[in-house]
């Protein structure tokens, strides 16, 4: 019998925090763009947030694997979904647009861009939170 | 925006949309399938053959905590009226709360956790 409880336990973690870690660099990267580490920044961003998109599938596929496929649910169970979907869907197009856009983004763009990266955070912490939540207490009841 | 911005952001969505829809499907396939007990090599059983199974379970490991009738103990909730998934019981189940319930995944295994769930289905 597969621990998916375990194993989603351990691989949610890859897409929160490269998907933080990429966050930060971007906002360092605007933030020192005039000076020579900011371009690297970037590039860490960037592979930051594909490796994110590819891991949340191992960790979406887990999830859905040890809740047999009940996608919603109700109290911290459904809190954490409510949170997890919007992240997937939002890191995996930020994802594909950054790996069409590359580095030619205009100054709109580039303000969109990270206001979606910071939803985009927020929403995948706020997951991560309900699922120790779920972890820690076994969630609430409505 | 740029022509090649705006042909990302169509790709992002587009590539987007279509992950959610292929998750939701396939969870949703994988939901019916094991709530109909199509699982290749397990037979159906019914609900009331899980639930009693899940009763004899209940009072093995849960009812010295919970209490014979399900409505707390000294140690334990009440588990009558859970408003709770199914799924949401088994992962309790599974893998327990921290400093409070021990987890009997060693104990139970996945079928035997689904009589537990659906006997505690029954209290509503």
């Amino acid at each position: 019998m597969i621990p998916w409880d375990k194993l989603h336990g351990a691989m949610t973690h890859f897409p929160i925090a490269l998907l933080l870690f990429s966050t930060a660099c971007d906002f360092v990267s605007v933030a020192f763009k005039k000076l020579t580490f900011a371009r690297g920044l970037r590039l860490v961003s960037f592979y930051g947030l594909a490796f994110a998109a590819l891991a949340s599938l191992g960790a979406v596929v887990s999830g859905i694997a040890l809740t047999k496929g009940d996608m919603w649910g109700r109290g911290d169970f459904g809190w954490h979904h409510r949170f997890v979907w919007p992240a997937f869907g939002l890191l995996v197009a930020l994802a594909v647009w950054r790996l069409v856009v590359r580095d030619a983004m205009s100054r709109t763009g580039l303000c969109l861009y990270l206001v979606m990266m910071l939803l985009a955070s927020g929403f995948v912490a706020a997951a991560g939170y309900f699922g120790g939540e779920l972890l820690l207490s076994g969630g609430s009841v409505p | 925006m740029t022509p090649l911005e705006i042909k990302g952001a169509v790709a992002g969505v587009t590539t987007s949309v279509f992950i959610l829809v292929a998750t939701f499907t396939a969870g949703g396939i994988y939901r019916n399938s094991i709530e109909r007990g199509t699982e290749p090599g397990n037979k159906p059983l019914d609900a009331a053959t899980l639930a009693a199974k899940g009763r004899t379970f209940f009072f093995q490991s849960c009812a010295h905590c919970h209490g014979r009738d399900a409505d707390g103990g000294e140690d334990g909730p009440s588990l009558l009226k859970l408003q709770i998934s199914g799924a949401h019981m088994a992962l309790v189940i599974q893998s327990g709360i921290k400093d409070e319930m021990p987890s009997f995944a060693k104990k139970y295994n996945e079928q035997d956790t689904a009589t537990i769930v659906a006997y505690l289905k029954t209290l509503h």
